[in-house]
């Protein structure tokens, strides 16, 4: 292999600085090598985009070099080759696209580089059909939905036929079919003799690589396989954690002494799970609060809602039809789907916001059809927080971004208290946080904000749309812990989610939808049960059911239903008491 | 309720890739022949040629497949202006003194071409607005760019930044979607917590007020988005080359000549009459 990318010695301050006594990235040297497949592995701020950003040019090394086939990156007049070598497609899908029509977008890189007509033709086709928007060549971009646009980024890339493509957290903001998409994608750039690399901090993708590099503050700390990063035991001084998989076949190791350490891929951990000494017949389970559905209180109840944007232009599409929804008092109810589904809709017609075209909705004691009932009242009854809310940020302090809410609809206590209340709700310190900057906040920080922000408003129903989306595995952690502790405080809950783990965490019912209509409904244990149907609407079961099902028909006393890994090692250690040591 | 969808009431930007004959012919045919028309319209000073024009757009409209309701949305918000702007024109043209009197306003006396004047100027901007609309719903960005780029050759070799300029359209274009789904986003946000967007007020002051909170974000969040573009365009090689091409090749045909011709003759029409 031929090194294709050579880092020598690089040293990189924002200040410029030579001697800067902490720059974001110290002496690091690296080759990256034809047709490799390698992840860069860091927690936020570790500087692994500033390192991918070196790989073209983008930025140049404050001390050392960056040699890309040997053409030295501080020398300007190499950027285009450089460029057309290394391809790069960025986190944010809608703001890397320059064009007003997909197939325009495309030709963007080959008509910099100054191609001919008839040569850009054939590249804009071979890249499009290769991210499969055959479809979609004359739509504008900001129609597409996020997966499709970061395929569409993807192409503007491939048209520029590099030798290997960047990828800079290109999935953190897609749902699992959409990083399904890009990482088959990416299998298929690899087949075909390109180098792949991936900045991430999802950990189950980094499990996909041939190479592993991890940065923190800065340096690396490791460059190796994924398969050994994941035994070190200095992986949470890195600011990283383990993928639920390994997580889990590390907590299943202390029944199993004999299950292998380096396992990767939950077809690994089903493959090596072993049998009792005593098989028995599975039991089955007894859910809390039954499956008998009558004595319940409905507090929001939504039924026929039709809902179509852009209505009465040639752009009108249709984003929920016939929905129905029944969410049960004092129950946290989950919302999922992949993206395009119509959740966020829902969600806000439960806020308000939107008024129902066709159908009803009632949340608490109002009717949403009644031109009455005022956005206010419902806001304060029923409080949603958005998808990536940090992005409507519009205050620039802390306190006053928090104190928005309940300014606007009253309070009947200081503000100042208020504000605090909220604050210590999210694990937020009053003091130390309330005059920060709103954007010098981390992005689990800001997700904080943004939950406490609608909390200091005191609503009865929290709405969360995608809580945890784009956040990295330590800050997702964080916002979980709080909101199950809301959930066991009886906060009523819904929350729309395509991460399956999450939902298994924190709701009792959950109702799936796929293409605006309903799809699966259910208490959320029996619904994840129900592997083919959950895969079917583009979703992964939570690893702990799986894991389950599987030590049920190997003999294991696991009651079905099992869907979080605090209720399997629950029930197996029970198991392995009564049905001896594995074999 | 739909006080949230701008992208909606914003029709300008929008490329409407419906495909019909107008979308496939010359671009730059289509914005020579727009600009006659545009021109013709503002600097015509009869009725009949204003109609004349106006008859032209519809025509143009129609045979572009864009809906006339989808178009006609674009005429709502400046609408209330125009009548104002309308109404002033009667009171404030200066008729010749021999005219017959309609009608008597305190010291203001109405006639007959004053009335004129404040349709004349109605039917003239209800015309450029529809013209303009037609032509962004028909000509895509790249087209514009791939128009504008050949017909500021000559320019450029004068040592214009021409290329720079072209691409500053095109972004420009890029973002105004964008813009309006941003700022449904914050306006959303803020009505969610408690900011008041159900009464639609009446007058202007209220309405600034209702606004501004979300244009500030609106702009610290299209700022963070241009850095993210411009780095976006770095590397794909923007500026790296001298010459950029482009994907459309252009080659006049006789349909374009002949969209040509009759724009020319529509736009002597709209003056002449």
């Amino acid at each position: 292999m031929t090194a294709l990318i050579k880092l020598d010695k690089v040293t990189f301050s924002y200040t410029g600085d030579p001697k800067d006594p902490h720059p974001a990235l110290k002496d690091i040297t690296l080759q990256f090598h034809e047709g490799e497949f390698a992840v860069i592995l860091g927690a936020n701020g570790s500087g692994k985009t500033t390192l991918a950003r070196h790989l073209n040019g983008l930025l140049l090394p404050t001390l050392g070099r960056v040699l890309v086939t040997n053409l030295d990156t501080r020398d300007r007049s190499y950027h285009g080759i450089i460029r057309q070598r290394v391809g790069m497609v960025f986190q944010h899908p809608e703001d890397q696209i320059v064009a007003t029509t997909v197939e325009e977008d495309v030709a963007f890189g080959p008509e910099n580089l100054g191609l001919p007509p008839s040569e850009i033709r054939q590249r804009v086709d071979a890249a499009i059909e290769a991210v499969g928007l055959e479809a979609h060549r004359h739509r504008p971009p900001h129609m597409l939905s996020s997966g499709q646009m970061q395929r569409l980024a993807l192409a503007g890339v491939l048209a520029m036929r590099p030798r290997v493509v960047v990828f800079d957290e290109a999935t953190t903001m897609l749902d699992p079919a959409g990083r399904r998409m890009a990482l088959a994608l990416m299998a298929e750039l690899r087949a075909s003799g390109m180098a792949v690399l991936f900045v991430t901090h999802n950990m189950e993708e980094a499990a996909l690589a041939d190479r592993a590099v991890v940065l923190s503050e800065g340096s690396v700390v490791f460059d190796g396989a994924p398969r050994e990063l994941f035994t070190r035991q200095s992986l949470e001084d890195w600011g990283l954690e383990p993928p639920p998989v390994v997580e889990l076949g590390g907590r299943l190791r202390r029944l199993f002494p004999h299950l292998p350490e380096d396992l990767l891929t939950v077809e690994e951990l089903l493959g090596s799970l072993p049998s009792p000494q005593r098989p028995c017949e599975p039991p089955e389970h007894r859910v809390d609060g039954g499956t008998d559905q009558q004595g319940r209180e409905w507090v929001i109840e939504v039924q026929g809602l039709n809902h179509t944007y852009m209505l009465g232009t040639p752009l009108a599409h249709q984003a929920l039809q016939n929905a129905s929804l029944q969410v049960a008092a004092g129950r946290a109810h989950a919302l999922v789907g992949v993206t395009g589904s119509g959740k966020s809709t829902l969600l806000q017609h439960l806020n308000g916001i939107l008024r129902p075209q066709e159908g009803k909705v009632r949340v608490g004691p109002f009717q949403l059809d009644d031109p009455t009932v005022s956005t206010r009242q419902v806001v304060r009854l029923a409080g949603l927080v958005m998808q990536n809310p940090e992005s409507q940020f519009f205050e620039q302090f802390v306190g006053d971004e928090i104190a928005y809410g309940p300014r606007q609809l009253g309070c009947d206590e200081p503000l100042a208290s208020r504000v605090r209340w909220a604050m210590e709700q999210v694990g937020l310190d009053f003091l130390a946080f309330k005059d920060r900057f709103t954007d010098t906040l981390s992005g689990g920080e800001k997700r904080k904000v943004a939950l406490a922000s609608i909390l200091a408003i005191k609503p009865r129903f929290l709405l969360l749309d995608e809580p945890t989306a784009g956040l990295d595995p330590r800050s997702r952690k964080e916002i979980l812990l709080t909101l199950r502790r809301m959930v066991s405080e009886g906060m009523e809950i819904v929350l729309s989610s395509h991460q399956m783990e999450d939902v298994a965490m924190l709701a009792h019912d959950l109702t799936a939808f796929r293409k605006g209509r309903n799809a699966l409904q259910g208490l959320a244990a029996e619904v994840f049960w129900q592997f083919e149907a959950v895969r079917e609407l583009g979703l992964e079961p939570p690893v702990a059911a799986l894991v389950a099902a599987r030590l049920r028909t190997l003999g294991w006393g696991v009651p079905s239903r099992v869907v979080t890994a605090e209720m399997l090692m629950d029930h197996l250690e029970r198991c392995v008491e009564v049905q001896g040591e594995p074999v | 309720m739909s006080q949230f969808e701008f992208l909606r009431s914003i029709p300008f930007g929008q490329y409407l890739p419906v495909g019909s004959f107008l979308h496939r012919l010359d671009p730059r045919a289509r914005m020579v022949a727009f600009t006659v028309i545009v021109l013709a319209l503002t600097f015509s000073r009869s009725l009949v040629g204003l109609l004349i024009g106006c008859a032209v757009v519809l025509v143009g409209l129609r045979v572009g497949k864009i809906p006339y309701r989808f178009a006609f949305r674009g005429l709502l918000p400046p609408l209330p202006f125009l009548f104002l702007l309308a109404i002033l024109q009667v009171f404030l043209n200066v008729s010749s003194p021999d005219e017959s009197i309609l009608a008597v306003i305190g010291p203001v006396r109405i006639t007959p071409s004053d009335l004129a004047a404040g349709a004349k100027l109605l039917i003239r901007f209800t015309g450029l607005i529809l013209a303009i609309g037609l032509a962004t719903y028909t000509i895509s960005t790249a087209e514009m760019t791939q128009g504008l780029n050949i017909m500021f050759q000559p320019l450029a070799k004068m040592g214009f930044p021409a290329q720079d300029l072209v691409m500053m359209v095109q972004v420009t274009l890029r973002f105004l979607p964008m813009l309006a789904q941003t700022a449904e986003r914050i306006a959303k946000s803020q009505a969610s917590r408690g900011a008041d967007w159900d009464s639609r007020p009446g007058n202007i002051i209220a309405r600034v007020r209702q606004v501004i909170p979300v244009v500030v974000p609106l702009f610290l969040s299209s700022l963070h988005r241009a850095e993210n573009m411009a780095l976006a365009m770095d590397a794909r090689a923007y500026g790296s080359s001298t010459q950029r091409t482009s994907l459309v090749e252009l080659r006049l045909k006789a349909v374009d000549g002949l969209l040509l011709g009759i724009s020319f003759l529509t736009g002597a029409a709209i003056l002449v009459f």
